[in-house]
């Protein structure tokens, strides 16, 4: 199923454009290289609708007393648990054996965004 | 459980060695007997208020041991002296008579004195835990080289007791340091020197109640309201070491002081179960807020905290205990027997149901790795 997202610069980074394919919700977005992603609107842990999370960075491991902030746009937060995924993988942040995002293949097509479901649920 | 179902089961060999982690014993004569031990003009000032009446941990009648005496009144020994008191008769009774060969010596009511009891502008709690620390390594450590001992060190002043810590430090024979709690957490930089010097010199933190928490103003403030009895205050006293845990792992304290152990004694260790739980599952949403906690802190806990046996939970079936033990982590778990205490745990009737592989690690390996034994 090829489901049209809209108009390729209105897909920004920090926001998630929604899409419906069947049941299922999808958000996209742009990582700040410009990446697209498209990420399933169910977070994998309890179910939450994880596109209505923070989208933004975080703050790595660091030394006792000090602070550092990166990966902007590039992780989303639940709004539940406020488990933490790495956009461009998919994975949770620090919990590696966790179930991860579900992400699907997108494609620019003449200036518009296309994700690309499978016909089963998925 | 009772000990007709404990001795029906298959009963495991005793350990090979036997390191008991938590003793107790009493200065005979109290405080004037550390008067040896201090300079005449701090001897003739506590001589002068009285000191031996007020000056150990004096506990209000609710308090009160319902059967009048927390120590043992069948471990007084020969001389009749309070248990504890006579490190003859400890040494016979629980070394000797229980095939104990490493026991760890920890007086609370140099931890009381410490933290709270004696005065810290004055000095007072310096110069009485000296006191204290003294007298067991010249009185009780030369008497058997099983006897170890853990250090108190006066909390109210840090300095004083990084001093303490390098002076005791020297002695093979102290083989942990006993912190005495402020109304500060554990985590807190308040207590960053002491572990510096403690992670120094190589000695784990031994963290034990001294019995006036929640007593006095600035002792650590347990619970929520006033105890009512004996048996209200035991049963909370583990929430002392469960909010230490926390707080040490979330200010990242293992992190600042990557060798430094803890110890945390007759707390039990049960608790300890859903604590890593939830500490890891906030941990994972939420780990931004202290990225200095670089790992979960189950895998923080399991490494470098351990925790002494007594008092035993008593379930029905103690096959549970040994799978509750298992999902914890049989590695943090250190045999201690808290003799001569009331509700001590010796040890040839202590979790004599594990498999003797897993009991030869509580009762040996895992002491070994969480003291300091020369």
């Amino acid at each position: 199923m090829r489901v049209d997202a809209g108009p390729a610069e209105a897909i920004v980074a920090r926001h998630f454009t929604m899409v419906t394919a069947g049941t299922r919700r999808i958000g996209v977005t742009r990582l700040t290289n410009g990446a697209l992603r498209a990420v399933r609107d169910r977070c994998p842990h309890k179910g939450a609708s994880i596109c209505q999370g923070i989208l933004g960075g975080t703050w790595p491991p660091s030394a006792p007393g000090e602070l550092t902030y990166g990966r902007e746009g590039e992780i989303v937060s639940c709004p539940w648990h406020a488990y933490e995924y790495d956009l461009v993988t998919g994975a949770e942040l620090f919990w590696p054996k966790g179930p991860g995002l579900r992400l699907y293949p997108t494609e620019e097509v003449d200036g518009r965004v296309f994700v690309l479901v499978p016909e089963t649920r998925a | 459980m009772d000990v007709a179902l404990e001795s029906s089961l298959p009963s495991s060999d005793q350990a090979a060695c036997i390191i008991d982690c938590d003793v107790h014993p009493i200065v005979a004569g109290g405080m004037e007997t550390l008067m040896r031990y201090v300079p005449q003009a701090w001897a003739e000032r506590f001589r002068r208020k009285d000191a031996a009446l007020h000056g150990i941990s004096g506990v209000p009648m609710r308090f009160q041991h319902p059967n009048g005496s927390v120590p043992r009144i069948d471990a007084r020994g020969p001389k009749g002296g309070v248990a504890g008191s006579d490190p003859h008769h400890l040494i016979a009774d629980l070394l000797d008579g229980n095939g104990v060969d490493i026991a760890l010596l920890n007086c609370i009511q140099a931890g009381a004195v410490a933290a709270a009891l004696s005065q810290s502008q004055s000095e007072e709690s310096v110069v009485l835990t000296r006191a204290y620390n003294e007298f067991f390594q010249q009185e009780w450590l030369p008497l058997d080289r099983r006897l170890r001992y853990a250090a108190t060190v006066p909390v109210q002043d840090t300095e004083a007791a990084v001093a303490e810590i390098r002076r005791v430090g020297r002695d093979p024979q102290v083989a942990a340091i006993a912190l005495p709690l402020l109304n500060i957490q554990m985590g807190n930089r308040w207590y960053w020197p002491i572990y510096a010097a403690a992670e120094e010199m190589g000695l784990p933190i031994y963290l034990h109640v001294t019995g006036i928490e929640s007593l006095i103003c600035g002792t650590p403030q347990i619970t929520a309201g006033v105890f009512d009895n004996y048996l209200d205050r035991y049963l909370a006293m583990p929430q002392l070491a469960e909010s230490s845990v926390r707080n040490l792992v979330l200010s990242g304290v293992f992190e600042r002081f990557p060798k430094l152990r803890f110890i945390f004694a007759e707390f039990g260790f049960l608790w300890l179960l859903p604590l890593l739980w939830r500490m890891d599952r906030i941990w994972r949403g939420l780990r931004h807020e202290v990225p200095w906690v670089t790992r979960p802190p189950s895998e923080t806990v399991r490494a470098r905290c351990f925790f002494t046996t007594q008092p035993v939970d008593e379930p029905d079936d103690p096959r549970d205990l040994e799978r509750l033990m298992t999902l914890i982590g049989e590695e943090v778990l250190c045999f201690s027997s808290d003799y001569p205490h009331w509700d001590n745990d010796m040890p040839g009737a202590t979790l004599r149901f594990l498999p003797p592989a897993m009991r030869r690690r509580i009762f040996h390996d895992n002491p070994k790795r969480a003291l300091r034994l020369s």
